[in-house]
This record gives C-alpha cells, structure tokens and sequence, in this order.
C-alpha cells in the first residue's frame, strides 16, 4: 500500500527480499540520497507540525507558481496516458446510433446494452474463458519449469551448467518473428496446431531467458546456511526447493507470473496464424476479427477493447509493486 | 569435521565475490561475475573432492533432473526452430509442397538488393525501420527525463500518478491500438479536437494513418507514448540511488533548480540513458506488431519495416515461394540484434 504514496519505494530495494538479489548492494547508498535530496529540496525541517507551518509561511508567490507549472504537467501527462482509454470507455458505453453522430466524449444517455451484447450474443465470453486459459496455462508451466530450473542454476553444482545458462540467455536476441514459421509448421506435424496447447508450449519457452534470469538471482540471494541445516536435517533436494527456497523467493516468482500473465494476455502474432476455428480464438484474435469482417462499428470494437483491458489493468495496479521491481530487475539483468 | 569448515570458508568466498560483483556494476556485469563464480567453484570441487564423490554425484543428477524440462522445452521449441529457419532460408519453397529447392545464399541476395521485385519493398521497409530506430528512442528520452524529474520531486500523489503513466505500457496490445485507430479516424475525436482549439487546418481528412506523409509519424508518437513508462521508471530508479551529498554541494554552490538538473543529473543518469536507448532500439529492429495491427504497412509501403515484411513474407503471401525469403530477413534481424547487444555489453562495460 505504501507504494501509492511513497515514491522512493520504487526502487523496492527496501522490503522485496529475494528479488533485489543483485541491486541490494545499492540500497543503502540509495535511501540515504533520498532523505538528502528531499532535505536539498524542501528545506530542513520537513518532519513534524512546525516544519510543515514554517514550510507554509515560507511558499512565495514563486514556489507557488512553480508548483502550479509542475502540477499542470504532470497532470497534462496523465491526460496524454489516459487519451485513448477515455474514448475507448466513452465509446463503449454509447449506442450505435450516438457513436456515428457525436463526437462527445460523455455519453448522453450511457448504456451498457452495448457491453452485454459483445459479452453475449458475440460470445466475448467464451473468448475471455479462452484468454483465460492460455494465459493461466502459460503462467503455471512458465513458474513450475523455470524456477526448478533456476533452482538447479543457482544452487546446485553439475557438468555444463554455465554452458547451458548462457544457451537459455542467447534466446533473448531470437526476434520471436524468426520462430514463428518453424513453430508453425512444426505444429502442423505434431497435430497441436491451433489448439491452445500448441499456443502455451512456445510462449513458455518464449519467457525461458527472462525468467531463467530472475529467478536464478532470487535463487542465489537466499544464503546457502539454510540450505546446508536442511541438508543436516536429512532433507533431499526437491523438498529444500520447495519448502525453502520457494516460499523465500515468493517476491520473484509472483514478479515472473505477472510479467509472464500481462503479455501473454495481449498475445496476437503467434495465435493470429495458428488458431485457425473460431471456438478456439483468444480475446486478441476475437477483437481485430471484429474489426476486419463487418462494417466497423466502434461502439462495440471499443467494447470488446474494453473487456480485453480491463483485466490487465485491475492485475497492475493490484500488483503493481511486484511487477515495478519485475521491470528493473528484468531490464538490469 | 574439515569438511564442513571448508564449505564455510568457500560459502564466504563466494559470497565476497558476488558483493564485488554486484558492487561494481550493479549487476550489468553478470556474464563477468558469474564466470568468477564458476572459477571459485572449480577450486573447491578440487579442494572438497575426495570423500564427497557419492554426494557430487548425486547433486548432479539432481542438477539435471530439475533442468530437464526446461531443456526439453528449449530443444524442440527453441533450438529445433531456430535452426529450421536457417535451413529453409536457404531454399525456395511455399511451405506446401513436400520438397523444397535448394537455391544456396540467393535469399540473402534478393534481399540486399538483387531481386527487383522484393528488394525495394525491403529497401522501403529498412529505411522505416531505421527511422523508427533513431526517432523513438530519442523521443522517449527527452520526455521521459523529465517527466521523472518532476515526479520525483512531488510527495504526495506521486504513486497514484505514477501508476497512470505506466498504463499505457501494460496494455500494449489490439485493444489499445484500436481505440488509438478509433481517435485517429478522419471523423474521429483527435481531429475534433484540433477543430476546438482552432487547429482545424491541421487536421486530416483522410485520417491520421490514412495520409501517407502523416502515418509513420503518427506510429511513432504512439510507440514512443507506450515506450515512455519503462523508461521513466527507469530514471526514477537511477534519481533514487543519485549521492544526496552531490546535490547538498550543488546547492552550496549555488546551483539553480534547471542548472542542477542539466549539469549534475543528467551526466549522472548517461547509464540509464544508455540503457534505455538500447532497449527501444531492439524494440525498433525487431517489434513490429503495432505496424502489424494499425496499418499492416499502408498506405503504399510507407509504415512497412523489416518485422512486418518476414512476417508477411512468411504469412500473407498465400502461395508465393517466399518463405525461404522470409527466414533469410529473419536471420538477418537476429544477426542485427546480436550485434545492438554486443554494443551494449561494450558501452555498458566501460561505464
């Protein structure tokens, strides 16, 4: 909860544990800066009732313009970011009628007749349970796959395991647009093609590199005494992963199933070209269909938009502070 | 007894390596660390070798029993197709004969300028992507600084704001290029609102992605608007871990707000920047979906680039021979983005 408020948190050195295995080093240099910077910046005495009234006293007609300035853009960013969902909400509550005509951004008699009827009569429905499905699919085997394998890379000790680490990390320069065809094809022969199995197995191996990489650092952050008392205990290997590693490295891998979940629900390329019956077709697929078959009809277009974002949005800002220390550790890696 | 000490001794070993590692290069360094981890681990297998064979031993095989699927994996989706794709590009074929005929290196030189009836499509298509390459991420770093310059000087709201700004990136997709489509229709709430302010000579009647000297740049300013969250959480990141003991001498000194910000700062954050840059130019070389989606590469070839011609070359030529083309340009990317990251491991190692 505290990252809505505190910015400094981003950075999530702080509290995320296993995570932050690699830029923990800098944590402390890190909150140090801040209550530096925040002192440079907003005077001294920035704790308690009299720094906040001398603080007060203290705003000349020039901080406060310069507060307004930086209100005003931050806001007018906001507005930019938020442009096209205020038509796509604005849109999808109008009727068709109120959509060709007007050009308002508020609807002037809101309906959600146009919601249910893309939910129901154009089975959005049974699209949203498709999406559902591939990208649950995708997120389990992702977790289950790559953090016995991280596990094994960051723990264990066996013949080729640098050599096979950096095979998994070449993967990361693949352009996905070269495996398309082979996947394709390869498909074809083995009679997965187009089903929504065919769609999981290569998306998981598409999140391999990334998701080799953090959880082999959140793997290694966990200090090797409590691997040694387990081993003392009499524990075997796949008990220490589970009952210790896995539950210490928690943070990482709800990271990884996010920045597995939020793709793979926009996913368009691969399942463009293999899904090939409708009853099979995931949200992305079901939503350009609706755009290129009949006349456009944009109320209903940005309805089906609608449905499709909604629950990528509700998953980020449910779990944003997860998926924000994802990214850097994701991009520093 | 000495068994037991020694692992110790090694466990403090390695983990003064990682410190080190870490230390130096918050982590940008990790092929470097960990090949001196893999050194400290040579010498202790040598050093706690003789008693603990059986126990090695076993370790192993549980090394590879927990890889296995992830191997497995890797082998038929990753490795298997990789190497496909260099097989078929060097061959003509339509993908549904049963045959294919070799043709040795002449995809590879239709595509670089040989064949008069794909190379100027490609020709056209480079020049975009290059555009793309430059444009967006310059772009994304002259609004991206200081949006987070601003946002990491405001205490209260920041978060909330914070979370709006990244929208735009957690739902790349169909569903947001469609609304982007919807407001750039020539009768659509973009050129309504240039009309308002009195603009309307700049609006378009064909519509945004209809006109062809307007339509890439319009791509553009959409790829750069979901581009810019990553990278200002980035520059957050890097404001956060900025020594406050710079900025308190900056103010001794006498430096302003503005002059803080261009000579201090921003010199402090070029690894950041670096990083940034390099990642929307992979992004530029290679993604191409958006292209894919709103234009399919109209009007006339003008938003074409290189990933939307492979996967065109690939998909949407129906019976054309062309797939052999298709995996040559693909290797070819692959190729190119090899060398963006070996560019990138250098600048990022002489920081």
């Amino acid at each position: 909860m505290t990252t809505l408020i505190d910015p400094p948190t981003v950075g999530g050195a702080r509290g995320s544990g296993p995570t932050q295995g690699r830029s923990s080093a800098g944590s402390p240099a890190g909150s140090g800066s801040r209550s530096g910077s925040s002192a440079a910046s907003r005077g001294r005495s920035s704790r308690g009732d009299v720094g906040w009234r001398r603080r007060l006293a203290r705003l000349t007609p020039a901080t406060i313009i310069s507060r307004l300035v930086l209100g005003v853009l931050l806001v007018g960013y906001a507005i930019i970011s938020l442009y096209p969902f205020a038509w796509m909400v604005s849109a999808a509550f109008k009727t068709q009628q109120e959509v060709v005509m007007g050009t308002s951004l508020i609807p002037e008699q809101p309906t959600f007749a146009t919601l249910a009827e893309t939910w129901n009569r154009l089975e959005f429905f049974n699209f949203f349970f498709n999406s559902l499905k591939v990208t649950v699919g995708t997120t389990l085997g992702v977790v289950v796959v790559y953090s016995l394998a991280a596990y094994a890379f960051a723990v264990l000790r066996f013949p080729f395991k640098q050599w096979l680490f950096r095979a998994f990390l070449v993967l990361l320069f693949v352009p996905g647009v070269v495996t398309l065809l082979p996947i394709v094809l390869l498909e074809d022969k083995m009679g997965i093609l187009g089903t929504h199995f065919g769609l999981v197995l290569p998306f998981v191996n598409g999140t391999a590199p990334l998701a080799i990489l953090l959880l082999t650092n959140a793997f290694k952050a966990v200090p090797g005494e409590l691997r040694d008392a387990a081993r003392v205990d009499g524990a075997g290997e796949p008990r220490i992963f589970w009952r210790v590693y896995a539950p210490l490295a928690r943070p990482a891998l709800i990271t990884i199933a996010l920045l597995t979940a939020i793709p793979t629900w926009s996913e368009y390329q691969l399942s463009r070209v293999s899904l090939t019956n409708e009853a099979a077709f995931t949200l992305p697929i079901a939503l350009q269909n609706l755009n290129s078959t009949n006349v456009v009809q944009y109320n209903v277009l940005m309805a089906g938009a609608l449905i499709v974002v909604i629950p990528v949005v509700i998953l980020f800002l449910a779990t944003q502070r997860y998926f924000v220390n994802g990214m850097i550790g994701a991009v520093k890696g | 007894m000495s068994a037991t000490t020694l692992t110790d001794r090694e466990r403090a070993a390695d983990s003064a390596t990682r410190s080190r590692g870490s230390a130096a290069g918050q982590g940008h360094h990790g092929s470097h660390r960990d090949n001196e981890a893999h050194q400290g681990k040579r010498q202790r297998g040598a050093a706690s070798q003789s008693g603990t064979r059986g126990q090695r031993r076993r370790e192993a095989a549980w090394g590879y029993a927990f890889v296995a699927p992830a191997i497995v994996l890797f082998c038929v989706m990753g490795a298997y197709t990789l190497f496909f794709g260099l097989e078929v590009s060097f061959a003509q074929w339509n993908g549904l004969t049963p045959t294919w005929k070799w043709v040795g290196f002449k995809n590879y030189l239709d595509l670089l300028g040989g064949s008069p009836l794909y190379s100027p499509e490609v020709r056209q298509a480079a020049l975009n992507t290059v555009i793309v390459m430059v444009v967006v991420p310059i772009a994304t770093v002259c609004i991206a600084f200081p949006l987070a310059i601003i946002l990491n000087q405001v205490k209260r709201l920041s978060g909330v704001f914070r979370s709006v700004y990244f929208i735009p990136y957690v739902t790349t997709g169909v569903a947001v290029y469609m609304a982007w489509k919807y407001v750039l229709e020539p009768d659509g709430a973009f050129n309504a609102l240039l009309t308002m302010f009195g603009l309307g000579s700049l609006s378009q009647p064909q519509g945004w992605l209809g006109n062809p000297d307007t339509a890439l740049g319009t791509l553009i300013v959409i790829m750069v608007w979901s581009a810019v969250p990553v990278a200002m959480l980035l520059y957050l990141t890097g404001l956060q871990s900025i020594d406050g003991a710079v900025l308190e001498a900056a103010k001794i000194d006498g430096a302003g707000w503005w002059r803080t910000n261009v000579s201090i700062i921003r010199p402090l954050l070029a690894g950041t920047t670096a990083i940034i840059v390099l990642l929307n130019v992979r992004d530029g070389l290679q993604g191409f979906q958006i292209f894919l989606l709103m234009t399919n590469g109209a009007p006339a070839g003008r938003t074409n680039v290189l990933g939307l011609e492979v996967y065109d070359l690939a998909f949407q030529k129906l019976l054309a021979p062309t797939l052999g083309l298709s995996s040559a340009l693909g290797w070819l990317l692959f190729i190119a983005a090899l060398v963006v990251a070996f560019i990138n491991q250098k600048v990022t190692k002489e920081r």
